[in-house]
């Protein structure tokens, strides 16, 4: 199969999934319960007002009227009004997003920089102290709350030592490297503990396969086989990992960007979801989905590169 | 193993595993913490919901070991008391998820089709939501409490299990012994539940103590935000929030149940990546 | 009680200062709990909106300082006719929009105009008085259809501050609503009179004040007002983090401190903490229908059990592990003790436990009646309330639990009529009783907080005093309303709390007033 219809097969089958999550959204939206006519009017607003902002946010409609004009708005772009905001969805996402993927991003490059180099070590000295001590560390790191760890670095590293800024997200890039450092690390803590836990594994596997063993025998030396075959193993491992986790390190910032002040999509969607704000909450959920998709995407697409066998299956 | 040629029989299951420090650790950790589960009030020293007006946010001492919370309630006690809702958490949070999704991901995996396409098309809608997101939409949909959020994981993390069981199932199916049942005519029933099933399932048990250890933190997550247990119940995500705002003065508060919380999940994680080494076929 | 006259302390240091070098330039970093998201006097509908409205406009008449009586603003002078039914004001000469183009008549019409649109703005009713606004060169003239002894107080009140007609002429969009978020969204200066204006906004993160040079109030060195060059603020909605951020440094003023981290600010050098009086009341409105949601029988719907929740709430107690003895208990059954006619009832239902349990024994309550008290998902102090409660009424042989559900759902709730107790607040926005009379107790338009609780001779009150212009009938009206409701106990009434911010000790002359608003024109930061 050539690369192209492959990626081809895959946009298709990405259809019926967008559309099953716009029900599912839809659908969860409209069963929680309040109404975002009594939570845009105020608790003192009469019910007449409730009533005339029903109608103008379209909510006395029927339910399939309602949801073929989320579809069909949708697919031409347009997202909504935003009650909460008061402006469109998209341009809410727009000045949102982009603080979500960094966040996201960094957090994937500190776990990758802290796991990496110690997964080598634990796995090259499987069953000795080294490999435990690593092992537990991580192990400890995948049981702390990131509601917890995150307060106690501001409060300690941040707020006592002043070593860190406790808020903000700053303007350029290295300053943003410098506001976000304390929680990215938090979502790191998480992170590098699974990428740690499989890399050494992968790891392990490839130093145990045969023809590692052979090529040891043969007196190939360590670090072209850790090269050849260690590396490139591990990265299929890992990539395959952070694809099919990113879901999960996105949740991770709902939290992070709430406990640190990170005006991110995190924090925004938690803040929708208590103002019943139906619009930002179908667009959040749909710019996550197509975020996620895009990494599932771009993992299948590394994983055919780098492994043939893949693209057979 | 090495020196098993010089023995005249091979290990017991049970020898191979007490042989595993990070294994013992964690059935040690696990069972104690089933026991403080299943008898908070023998082993909490005080009542966990008397409050003593007089004697609120007292720092550790011999008559309160990890100090008194706001109210004056003894926290220790507290954080004892939350092990049942926590443990039970632990349980609740995943055995439906865990049953729904063994049997959905093995009946895919064994017979592929239109349910497969149908099947693969859920996954897909369910793993690009953001996990939590959703989780918390539900909670909201429902209300929040225990129940419902049992609900609510059950509901998303079936997803993930099925998936797991699915891939298994495909991967046995290539074996052998599973074509061997199909050559001489065994039901699909049989194939699926006597021979597909107990050689699948271990990657799955192994996942699920891990998932254990997360949905105590994802339970702790929803507590924290208030979306899960409710007041007056004792858990440590409530218990840490009660105490984020003392977090460099009364700092018992909040270090007591997040040490708990770190203590179980360790307990879980250990007790998976031991059975992964002990359960990983041999030869 | 140690609440902080800060509001007169500074008015009085402002009056007796000689004119000296004063304290210029700066700006003030300043962290809050949640984000303006209209700032528009007639569409501001949430307090993090309404208590920005000052700071941005200019109202007609400013409240004084106790906040019992009004003082010239924009217009320089007023006077009522003898009947009651026409308001003359005359405008202060050559005030200017921040712009630079001038306030005149015809801005004052058409913002009045558009408050007292129903269609408009949530808060049209409250100026349903107005009959027709007319301008003549400097002078304004309110024609009213009834006598309104509110109509001063309401010409304080924010809804009523001056946009810029010109502005919204050229505002692009069809409709007011459009309009107003697009003058809004511009950040440009021109629409308001006010000590600043909006100069920069990302939603849902930071917002910038700049200073408006054309600033008609004049400052204690004989030159214009504000001193500060800006306010930039931000929005940390975590309280723990808030204060991480005015400790580290980063801002100089954080708002909304948690009570249960008064008392160690207090003891922060860096830290200026201040409690201001305010006009907030905590209460739980109880349902008094006969039925509960479910068709069950509502043991509430008797007054004595409400009665008796009273008695047997220990409020002391309750302030003391809810605020931390930061607040008071409530002496008014229906507002704030620093709202006109507030009457002093105190103690409003002492902590009585033999009369309770008297009470509720005669009203034939059974042991183990199950009441649920509905709070806040998230709230610290509702969980600690709850608490509290719990034992307290414990005593009384009921089993209180809990039902925690987030805001959105406790208004539908409350509307609805679906609960037995719920956690709530208030705050006035008018410098006035008949506001927040009129929403806990009104039937017609409030429905008495939702409890469903309803009295005829109250409502009839309510209404002759709507239009009563002698000030001692309107007290006695005011007060036997607060007489009945009181012996009505349709609420548990609980506690007045003060606004608690902190502020770096650069800081200087922040005030945030009885009714909330955050004024910044007389404040300072020395760097």
């Amino acid at each position: 199969m050539s690369s192209l219809s492959y990626i081809f097969k895959r946009l298709l089958l990405t259809i019926p999934t967008f559309f099953l999550v716009m029900v599912i959204i839809f659908l969860l939206v409209r069963m929680l319960p309040g109404d975002p006519a009594i939570a845009m009017a105020g608790d003192r607003a009469s019910d007449a007002d409730i009533q005339a902002i029903r109608e103008r946010l379209g909510l006395t409609q029927p339910m399939f009227v309602q949801f073929w004009l989320f579809l069909t708005n949708t697919l031409q772009g347009d997202l909504g009004r935003s009650i909460l905001m008061r402006t469109d969805v998209t341009t809410v996402i727009a000045d949102r997003l982009p603080i979500t993927v960094f966040l996201t991003i960094y957090s994937v490059v500190l776990s990758l920089l802290i796991a990496g180099p110690l997964a080598f070590v634990a796995a090259l000295n499987r069953g000795r102290w080294p490999d435990a001590v690593i092992r537990t560390v991580f192990q400890i790191g995948l049981s702390m709350p990131v509601f917890y760890i995150g307060l106690v670095l501001l409060t300690f590293l941040a707020a006592q030592l002043r070593l860190f800024p406790v808020g903000g997200y700053g303007d350029t890039f290295g300053e943003r490297l410098y506001h976000l450092f304390l929680p990215s690390v938090t979502v790191a803590l998480y992170t590098s503990a699974i990428i740690m836990r499989n890399l050494r594994s992968a790891i392990i596997e490839v130093l145990d396969a045969e023809y590692v063993q052979f090529a040891r025998a043969k007196g190939l030396p360590a670090r072209l086989i850790l090269g050849r075959h260690v590396l490139r193993n591990a990265l299929i491992s890992t990539v395959t990992l952070l694809g099919l986790s990113i879901g999960n390190l996105m949740s991770g910032t709902l939290v992070t960007e709430t406990v640190f002040a990170v005006p991110g999509m995190g924090r925004l969607m938690l803040e929708a979801i208590f103002a019943r704000d139906y619009p930002l909450i179908q667009g959040l959920t749909l710019t996550f989905a197509l975020l996620v998709s895009l990494v599932f995407l771009m993992t299948d697409l590394f994983q055919s590169r780098l492994d043939p066998r893949m693209r057979l299956q | 193993m090495s020196d098993a040629t010089f023995t005249p029989t091979q290990p017991t299951f049970l020898q191979r595993a007490l042989r595993k420090p990070g294994f013992v650790a964690g059935l040690i950790i696990i069972g104690f913490s089933i026991l403080l589960a299943i008898f908070p009030g023998f082993f909490a020293p005080y009542d966990p919901n008397e409050i003593d007006y007089l004697a609120v946010r007292q720092p550790p001492s011999w008559a309160h070991p990890f100090g008194t919370d706001l109210l004056g309630r003894d926290s220790l006690s507290r954080v004892i008391w939350a092990y049942q809702v926590n443990m039970q958490m632990a349980v609740f949070g995943t055995v439906f998820a865990l049953v729904i999704g063994v049997i959905v991901g093995a009946l895919v995996g064994y017979y592929r089709g239109i349910a497969d396409l149908i099947f693969g098309r859920i996954v897909d809608a369910v793993i690009t939501f953001p996990f939590l997101v959703l989780v918390i939409a539900v909670v909201a949909v429902l209300g929040p409490g225990l129940v419902n959020m049992y609900i609510a994981i059950s509901v998303v993390y079936w997803v993930y299990y099925a998936r797991l069981m699915r891939a298994e199932v495909i991967a046995q199916m290539g074996n052998d012994y599973a074509a061997a049942g199909v050559v001489m005519g065994y039901s699909d029933k049989r194939i699926i539940f006597r021979h597909l099933l107990p050689n699948a399932i271990t990657p799955v048990i192994v996942y699920w103590m891990t998932d254990m250890a997360l949905v105590i933190l994802l339970g702790s997550s929803l507590g924290y935000l208030g979306l899960g247990a409710q007041p007056p119940q004792a858990e440590w995500g409530v218990l840490i929030a009660e105490g984020r705002n003392f977090i460099s003065t009364a700092w018992w508060l909040s270090l007591m149940p997040g040490i708990a919380i770190v203590l179980t999940g360790l307990g879980f994680s250990l007790l998976g990546d031991g059975l992964a080494d002990l359960l990983r076929p041999r030869g | 009680m140690k609440l902080k006259t800060v509001l007169g302390i500074t008015v009085a240091a402002t009056l007796a200062m000689p004119v000296v070098a004063q304290e210029r330039g700066g700006t003030l970093n300043f962290a809050r709990y949640d984000g303006s998201r209209l700032i528009d006097p007639i569409y501001a509908d949430r307090n993090p909106d309404i208590w920005m409205v000052g700071s941005l406009f200019d109202t007609l008449l400013r409240g004084s300082a106790d906040g019992n009586s009004v003082e010239p603003g924009l217009a320089e002078s007023y006077s009522v006719s003898d009947d009651g039914k026409t308001v003359s004001l005359t405008l202060r000469e050559g005030v200017l929009f921040a712009d630079g183009s001038p306030l005149t008549g015809e801005d004052v019409v058409f913002s009045l105009d558009r408050a007292r649109n129903p269609d408009l703005s949530p808060w049209g009713g409250l100026l349903g008085s107005i009959e027709s606004v007319s301008a003549d060169g400097n002078t304004v003239t309110l024609s009213l259809s009834a006598p309104d002894p509110t109509i001063l107080s309401m010409l304080a009140t924010f809804n009523t501050a001056i946009v810029s007609k010109a502005a919204f002429d050229s505002a692009a969009g069809d409709t007011d609503q459009d309009k107003s978020a697009a003058i809004f969204a511009a950040t440009t200066a021109g629409v308001g009179s006010g000590p600043f204006y909006l100069c920069g906004f990302e939603q849902g993160a930071s917002m910038d004040f700049c200073a408006n040079e054309h600033y008609w109030r004049m400052g204690a060195d004989g030159k214009a007002l504000p001193y500060l060059d800006g306010v930039h603020f931000e929005i940390v909605p975590d309280d723990a983090t808030r204060i991480l951020r005015l400790q580290a440094g980063e801002v100089d003023a954080a708002e909304f401190i948690p009570f249960s981290r008064v008392a160690e600010l207090e003891t922060d050098p860096n830290i200026n903490m201040q409690l201001y009086p305010s006009t907030r009341i905590i209460y739980s409105p109880i349902n008094t229908r006969e039925t509960r949601a479910d068709g069950s029988p509502n043991p509430m719907a008797d007054p004595r059990v409400r009665q008796a929740l009273n008695y047997a709430t220990n409020k002391d107690a309750l302030i003391g592990v809810v605020l931390h003895g930061a607040g008071q208990p409530m002496s008014s059954p229906l507002m704030a003790k620093a709202t006109q006619y507030a009457a002093d009832l105190n103690p409003l239902y002492a902590y009585d436990l033999d009369k309770a349990k008297a009470l509720i024994t005669e009203a034939g309550v059974q042991p183990g009646t199950e009441v649920t008290l509905t709070t806040l998902a998230g709230s610290a102090d509702d969980a600690t309330i709850f608490a509290a409660l719990q034992q307290m009424w414990g005593e009384l042989g009921l089993s209180l639990v809990v039902e925690q559900v987030d805001n959105a759902t406790r208004g539908a709730k409350n509307r609805s009529g679906e609960f037995d107790i719920h956690t709530y607040g208030w705050v006035n926005d008018v410098n006035d009783p008949s506001q927040v009379v009129g929403w806990l107790g009104y039937t017609p338009t409030a429905k008495a907080v939702g409890t469903g609780w309803e009295n005829p001779e109250f409502n009839e009150l309510f209404e002759k005093a709507a239009s009563e212009m002698d000030p001692e009938a309107r007290k006695a009206q005011f007060a036997r309303m607060q007489e009945i409701y009181a012996e009505a106990a349709p609420l548990l009434f609980m506690y007045e709390t003060p606004f608690a911010v902190a502020l770096g000790k650069a800081v200087d002359g922040y005030v945030q007033t009885p009714l909330g608003n955050n004024i910044f024109d007389e404040a300072t930061v020395s760097r």
